[in-house]
């Protein structure tokens, strides 16, 4: 990997500038929400898409790269906010070193997960990741002394290195400086060896094998990653939000981000962005202002549901996909190495 | 001995539920190739019309739900007509994310058409109970466990002594062969998703009198029926049936006997453990990859 690095420099470099732009881009909004032109809600919505578009990217790299699909990826969430919460808030820790715990153990019970999966296919895998999430869920409502139970726990805005406190602004900041890092890290690993040995593992886990792809070792980078993204996303979310409820990381949760990925398009970066803002900012911004149906609480998860469904069918490779192809104008290819392609196309397509 | 075979009783009845979810995912998954993630959401919708049809009418509860098991024939030929006629070309990934979609739909139209509010659900047979051995069983109860297995008897020998029975187990065993044969096979998919959708409902009428019903009231049934799809196999119809019982009688054990509030999590970890030493059920088949 590292004699490679050279030939694709120049191009990641480009990559990271678009990246860094758009996270600029968005700064731009609690600039917007102080002079007025927003409002104050706006940016926290905003920054739940950022936190979602976090634990989505992780979820993608598993489900888009790996091909694996796992339904516990609230779970994840779940116990990345409450260990976060539980360091930072009963145990003093600083906030930076609560984060760090937050990730690295989720990151661990997500290995272990992976080498359980590693024997599973398919459907099998899907239900097993299913009950993951469900030991989670029981458990953050009934071990109470440190979850808090029903009744919640709360946490506050982080404090960096001891000395400087955020306040909401700020946090939305630290949120979007977070997503670009994890979206740097994300083009990083896809576009390198993991992301070629995971395309291969996708296509055919024995053609794979055959080739001397370890599907051990890429199997469990992936389940590692999703749940680090998660937990990280979880632990975030809980400094941002304050409070944590167990009844948040149910599995519509997990339903909900693997739909920001689908919708947004699989294998692809912004796309996942944009997936997350189409699946929780575009109900709350604008569908509760259709009148009659907008008002129902449900008719979010029925938008967003059909839009799974109408992009499964007729556009595998979502949002970005689509812009891609208007972006290239090129006649229709076979979907899949439409999709594949789509990373690139769409992320270039998405800093214009 | 009369605790325990008071569990029994009650393992009984909640395996009759489990057994119907099963039935309902593994119909499905048979004839259509797909993971039916949504079967529990299914029957949540269904149980919710036949609560709101008996809560503003005031007809008898048997009446409401067989007016259930009519709008649940009309549920299940839209979800077919509508989604699943349109997904034979989709790989099995898609077809999974499909019904996680239609879960979504499910979840998010049934607060839209019966509000936030939990609503109740009488049992069908209100009082009466029976007592023996040291268990009390009520007359309720009792009914659930006899028409569970008088449901499922019928199932099986529906599939296997009639006409279309033999035209669900062609498709099921061969698709494109069934389909060359003559079998319509359309119409067996119509069927299958009309009886998940009806089993569901039944399932979720009788779970609903020991909870509130909710969107989330199916939620640890879809997850138990699961559980028996894996411990049965998907690759046969009574597996899964079977298998529902023994899930049943396991956690209701567990949470009994080992704790109250782990056992349910320790069920799940058996489950996980239990996939990654036999991947394919106890009456499963290994099925050999080809590149």
């Amino acid at each position: 990997m590292e004699k490679k690095r050279p030939a694709v420099k120049g191009f990641s470099n480009k990559q990271y500038i678009g990246f860094i732009i758009f996270g600029l881009c968005l700064c731009l909004i609690p600039v917007l929400v102080k002079m007025g032109v927003l409002k104050t809600s706006f940016l926290n919505i905003i920054g739940g898409s950022i936190i979602y578009t976090i634990a989505a990217l992780g979820l993608n790299i598993l489900l888009g790269y790996a091909g694996s699909s796992s339904l516990g990826t609230a779970g994840f969430m779940g116990l990345g906010a409450y260990i976060s919460a539980y360091m930072s808030a009963d145990l003093g820790l600083p906030w930076e070193l609560s984060l760090i715990i937050a990730t690295v153990i989720p990151t661990l019970i997500g290995i272990l997960v992976g080498v359980l999966s590693l024997k599973m296919s398919g459907l099998y895998l899907g239900i097993a990741t299913l009950c993951v999430a469900e030991i989670f869920r029981k458990t953050f409502s009934q071990f109470t002394q440190v979850t808090g139970g029903f009744a919640g726990k709360s946490a506050s805005f982080p404090v960096l290195f001891g000395t400087i406190k955020l306040k909401q602004t700020g946090t939305f900041v630290l949120l979007i400086v977070f997503m670009v890092l994890a979206m740097m890290l994300t083009y990083n690993l896809v576009h390198g060896q993991l992301g070629r040995a995971l395309h291969a593992i996708r296509s055919s886990e024995t053609a794979a094998q055959a080739m001397g792809v370890s599907l051990r070792k890429y199997r469990l980078v992936a389940f590692a990653l999703a749940s680090g993204y998660g937990a990280m996303a979880g632990s975030l979310y809980v400094h941002f939000v304050r409070f944590v409820y167990p009844s948040t990381w149910n599995l519509l949760l997990s339903l909900n981000i693997l739909a920001m990925i689908v919708i947004g398009g699989m294998r692809s970066i912004y796309g996942t962005f944009i997936g997350a803002i189409i699946v929780y900012a575009v109900p709350d911004l604008i569908l509760k202002r259709i009148p009659v149906v907008g008002s129902y609480n449900g008719f979010a998860y029925v938008f967003s549901g059909v839009l799974v469904i109408l992009v499964i069918m007729f556009s595998r490779g979502g949002i970005a996909g689509m812009i891609s192809g208007l972006v290239s104008k090129r006649k229709a290819r076979p979907a899949e190495t439409a999709a594949a392609a789509g990373t690139d196309d769409s992320s270039g397509a998405g800093t214009e | 001995m009369g605790t325990f075979l008071q569990l029994l009783l009650r393992s009984l009845e909640s395996g009759s539920v489990y057994g119907m979810a099963a039935m309902g995912i593994i119909i499905v998954y048979r004839t259509n190739f797909m993971v039916n993630f949504a079967q529990g959401s299914m029957g949540m919708f269904g149980t919710f019309i036949v609560t709101a049809v008996f809560i503003h009418s005031g007809w008898p509860l048997a009446l409401c739900i067989l007016i259930g098991v009519l709008a649940g024939i009309g549920v299940g030929s839209l979800v077919n007509f509508a989604v699943i006629r349109h997904t034979k070309k989709i790989s099995a990934a898609g077809k999974e994310i499909i019904t996680l979609g239609m879960m979504m739909i499910f979840l998010g139209i049934t607060p839209m058409l019966f509000g936030t509010d939990p609503l109740r659900l009488p049992k069908l047979i209100p009082t009466g109970s029976l007592s023996f051995g040291g268990a009390d069983i009520s007359y309720n109860s009792l009914f659930n466990i006899i028409f569970g297995f008088a449901l499922m008897i019928i199932m099986f020998i529906m599939l296997q002594k009639s006409k279309l029975g033999l035209a669900i187990r062609a498709t099921a065993s061969n698709e494109n062969t069934a389909k060359l044969m003559g079998i319509p096979t359309k119409t067996v998919t119509l069927f299958a998703w009309i009886v998940a959708m009806i089993l569901g409902t039944f399932a979720g009428v009788m779970i609903a009198p020991t909870t509130s019903v909710t969107t989330e009231l199916m939620d640890s049934v879809q997850l138990a029926a699961f559980i028996a799809c894996i411990f049965g196999g998907f690759q046969t119809f009574y597996g899964p049936v079977v298998a529902s019982y023994f899930v049943a009688i396991g956690s209701n054990l567990l949470i009994y006997y080992v704790s109250d509030i782990w056992g349910q999590q320790i069920l799940y970890i058996i489950v996980i453990l239990f996939l990654f030493f036999r991947p394919v059920g106890i009456f499963g088949k290994k099925v050999t990859k080809k590149v």
